[in-house]
This record gives C-alpha cells, structure tokens and sequence, in this order.
C-alpha cells in the first residue's frame, strides 16, 4: 500500500485481472469515493476532510483480506477491422524500423485474438494485453495533443484503442472504424474488461 | 425562461457537479475547472454551490436574457457590463428580459463563471448535467456553446436576495500561483525532486481542460516509456520523457502511463482552473498529514459564506 497523494492510496497488484477483481470488491463495499485498477494496481480516493489517512488504510486493509469474488468474465468475442499504417497509423514505419521488421510482418503478428484488461483514460478506451514479445515499444517522449478515434497504439506490451479523439502517447499503426463508445445508446461501452478481440487487417475504413 | 447565445467565446460550456464512481470506465470528472470560483457565483444568486452554471475560457461570453433574472459573475476578473453599463464581478445583478450581458476577456486567470438564479435547464448522462465535450456528454448537446444556441432555466421560486461576496471571500485572481502539493506513487522516481518542488515554473499555452504542461527545468526520472498504465486523477502531475510535467485538470484521462511524481492537494485543485499561459506556477510540497489537516482548515475557513465548501473543494 502506498500513498498516491493526499487522498488516494495505491495497492499494488499482479496484474490486470486480479486489478480488476479488487476493483469490483472495493467497488462494492462504497465507502470510497472512486476505486480505478491499473494494470497493476487499485487505486481509491478518499474523503480526506472526514478521514484520516491512517484509518482510510486501516479499512483498505481490513478489505484486502476479504477474499474478492470471483470476476463474471464477459463471453463475448468483437472483430476489430484495422487499417495498418499510412495516415491511419503514423508511426508504424517508424516503429517497423525500430523493430527490425517490414510492415507486413507486423501485421502479421499484430492481428490475432486478444483479451481486453481493462478500460481507461477516456470513456471507453480499451488496454488489451498480451502483444508478441517482438512488439514491445515506448510511449511517445512527447504525447499527441490531438489523435483521431478509433487509433490503434502500442506501448509497453499492450495495444490501445483510443475510442474518441484526443491527446494520447502512444505510438500509432492504425486505425478501426469500430464505433467504441455511444453516449446515446443504454450501455455506452462496447467493450469491457474479460472480453475477446480480434484484430482483422483490412486495405481502408 | 431562456437565454440565447449571442457571442459564445472561445469555449463556454455549462458546468455542474463532477462525475464520480465512473472513472474505472474511463470516464473523467469534468465539472467546473475552478470549483470554488463557480460556487461563489453560484451562491449569490441562491443556487447549489454545484448548480450548473457558465464557465466562459480566457474570451468571455456574450448573453440575451429573454426574461427577467438573477445573475452572479465570479472568477477570472474581466470588464463585464448589461446593456453598455459597467456591472461588478461578485454581486447579485438583477437582469430584465431584453438585457443584454457581456462578460470581456479575462484580463488574469482563464475562466470566468456566470451563475443565473435557479440554475440552467442541461442534459444529465452519465451522472452529471456537466460538459464532457471529449464524449458530448452533458451539458447543452455534450458541446461548448455556439451563436444562437437557446439555454433555458427554472423559473425564480421566490424575491432573490441582492448579495455581494465579502472580502474575505474573494479569491485574488493574479498571474502568479503557488498550490500546495504532495509526493505520488512514481515521485522517489526523480533524479532530483527540487526541480519540481519549491521552485518557480511557468505555465505553457499547452493548457486546456484536461490539463496543464508546465515550462521549467527539464526534468528526469529513472522509468522509461513502458511503465504500465495507472489510475491518474485531477491535479496528479505526470512526467513524460520529454521532462515537461503536466497538471492534470477536471477533463483528465483516469488512467495514465507516464511517471505520477506529484499530486496538487485537494484543498488547492480550484486554482488549477485558473492557470493562464505565461504565468508563474510553484507546487509547495506538504506531507500527506500537512494537506489533509490545510484542507480541513480550508473547509472551515470557507463555511460561514459556503455552507456546502466542502462539495467543491
């Protein structure tokens, strides 16, 4: 447990499906104002002006010893068509050329099923794991201030899907015409944390 | 009872209380981007510290009010006047139909707020009648204001009392800020902490709602570009690569891969909103005790004028 400021704790975790786990069985205690996972951590905030840090750990404490219940994981499977490269994805050639590899093999290797770990940064924008070990790039040194919806970025070993536009670090190699989020609609989220996707390569959106 | 838009500004959207329980889906706070400010207008007209209101940025806005009112301005100082007579900032003002209002370009701080008694009529999603332009959520069409756009609000329920704020209320609106600040999960991460801490940085025009980029000594930490993504929140600061850190505002992702070394305390996140390009920005550091304890004190300070402070800060 750390501090993350003067009203958010931090627990760190082994990774994005115990993250979210503990997330929904602190979720579901509310006694924190907001309870956000990582990928490998929780964090909660809470209310500093009514609590004292020191009880506020002794409760998170008391919590992580529950045993949180087990996750429903979501069944359902989403094709994503991807457009790799040109304006939909301009930073695959330089990633390509840090990598060591021509653009249709990364497209070979990018395509392919995956699990979504979580959701985050914006509403409905999807980390989703387990990206070939020969894929492994940084974020941007200096974050986009404007990237289009529906960007496909990589950075540490996970793709993003950037369901709205707006500023973003990571590196860009295309871009879907999947509809991610729709305030209008009863369930705004396409997708969530548990479900598989598919990421097809297609020539244009 | 409504008001149209005559002159929209830069970005005008309607603000109301932040979103909350839902940052785990990526969605943001948002609300007004100095809370505290809103509430002072909100307050003179008899609203909610939260009720949804105006926040104009850095142009002002320009307003016809269709019906007899209340209106309260707070927030960044800016020549405003009805009709073409001068009106003061921080006082109740009573508005009759055809009165035309305009509030001028901030002349220091960034937002200027207008609070209209009753409060205005806005789409609540998510939560929250508060703008989201990110998503269009809330607010007048999830968008900040445009020319000709019609707001409507509830209709006066009894005599409006004629206020002014008290002295000791009005928050100084300079160019030159110091907020108090706490360590965060990635800050022993820095090469050299004083960089950031207790020392003098200027705020860039790479400045919105979601947040702040701030011009100083480049600054290093030993993470590189692949730590793995986690929870951020307003007033986190996030150092990227490039060493330029930036404040995160009420529009903010809520979960961030670049280096958390700072957290603005929650007694101070009002001021954020009020960061302008070129101003001179220091975070004071204050252990987690210090900030909570500053921040109870700041609730009691504010409370015999805000019976409900501690809904904005």
């Amino acid at each position: 447990m750390r501090s993350a400021g003067d009203d958010l704790i931090s627990v760190a975790v082994s990774g994005p499906s115990a993250a979210q786990g503990l997330a929904e069985s602190l979720r579901r205690s509310s006694r924190w104002i907001d309870v956000v996972a990582g990928i490998d951590s929780v964090v909660v905030r809470f209310d500093a002006a009514i609590i004292d840090r020191a009880q506020a750990e002794t409760r998170l404490e008391g919590e992580l010893e529950e045993t949180p219940a087990r996750r429903a994981v979501p069944k359902q499977t989403i094709v994503v068509p991807v457009a790799y490269g040109g304006e939909n994805g301009p930073d695959l050639e330089q990633v390509c050329q840090q990598l060591g590899l021509s653009q249709q093999e990364f497209i070979g290797l990018h395509t392919g099923e995956y699990t979504v770990d979580m959701l985050g940064f914006i509403p409905g924008f999807a980390y989703i794991g387990g990206l070939d070990e020969r894929l492994n790039v940084d974020r941007l040194a200096e974050p986009r201030q404007f990237v289009a919806a529906g960007s496909v970025g990589i950075a540490g070993g996970r793709s993003g899907l950037y369901s709205l536009p707006g500023p973003g670090g990571w590196p860009l190699i295309g871009r879907t015409s999947c509809r991610l989020f729709d305030a209008s609609a009863p369930d705004p989220f396409v997708l969530s944390a548990g479900m598989t996707v598919v990421f097809e390569a297609v020539e244009s959106l | 009872m409504t008001v149209s838009v005559i002159k929209p500004g830069l970005q005008t959207t309607i603000q109301s209380a932040a979103r909350t329980g839902m940052r785990h889906l990526g969605v943001p706070a948002s609300g007004p981007a100095d809370a505290l400010s809103m509430a002072l207008a909100n307050r003179l007209v008899g609203n909610l510290a939260t009720a949804s209101a105006l926040e104009t940025t850095l142009t002002g806005v320009s307003l016809k009010f269709e019906v007899d009112t209340g209106i309260a301005i707070t927030g960044a100082p800016a020549r405003c006047a009805v009709n073409n007579d001068a009106i003061e900032q921080h006082t109740t003002i009573v508005v009759r139909s055809g009165d035309v209002l305009t509030v001028g370009a901030a002349e220091h701080g960034a937002r200027t707020y207008v609070a209209i008694a009753g409060g205005l009529n806005a789409d609540e999603t998510l939560g929250s009648s508060s703008t989201y332009m990110t998503a269009g959520l809330g607010g007048h069409c999830g968008r900040a204001l445009l020319e000709g756009d019609v707001l409507s609000f509830q209709e006066l329920g009894s005599d409006l009392e004629q206020l002014a704020t008290p002295d000791e209320f009005r928050l100084p609106i300079l160019d030159s800020w110091s907020v108090r600040a706490c360590h965060s999960v990635e800050t022993a991460s820095l090469s050299d902490p004083s960089q950031l801490f207790d020392t003098r940085m200027t705020v860039s025009n790479r400045s919105d709602r979601m947040g702040i980029r701030l011009d100083g000594q480049r600054l290093s930490t030993d993470i590189g570009g692949q730590m793995p993504s986690a929870p951020v929140f307003p007033g986190i600061v996030q150092c990227p690569a490039d060493g330029h850190p930036f404040i995160l505002s009420v529009d903010s992702g809520t979960t961030g891969g670049y280096p958390r070394i700072a957290k603005v305390a929650r007694a101070d996140l009002h001021i954020i909103g009020q960061l302008r390009p070129g101003n001179s920005f220091a975070l004071l550091r204050r252990t987690d005790e210090q900030a909570a304890k500053e921040l109870r004190e700041k609730h009691a300070y504010w409370r015999s004028w805000l019976p409900d402070v501690a809904s904005v800060i």
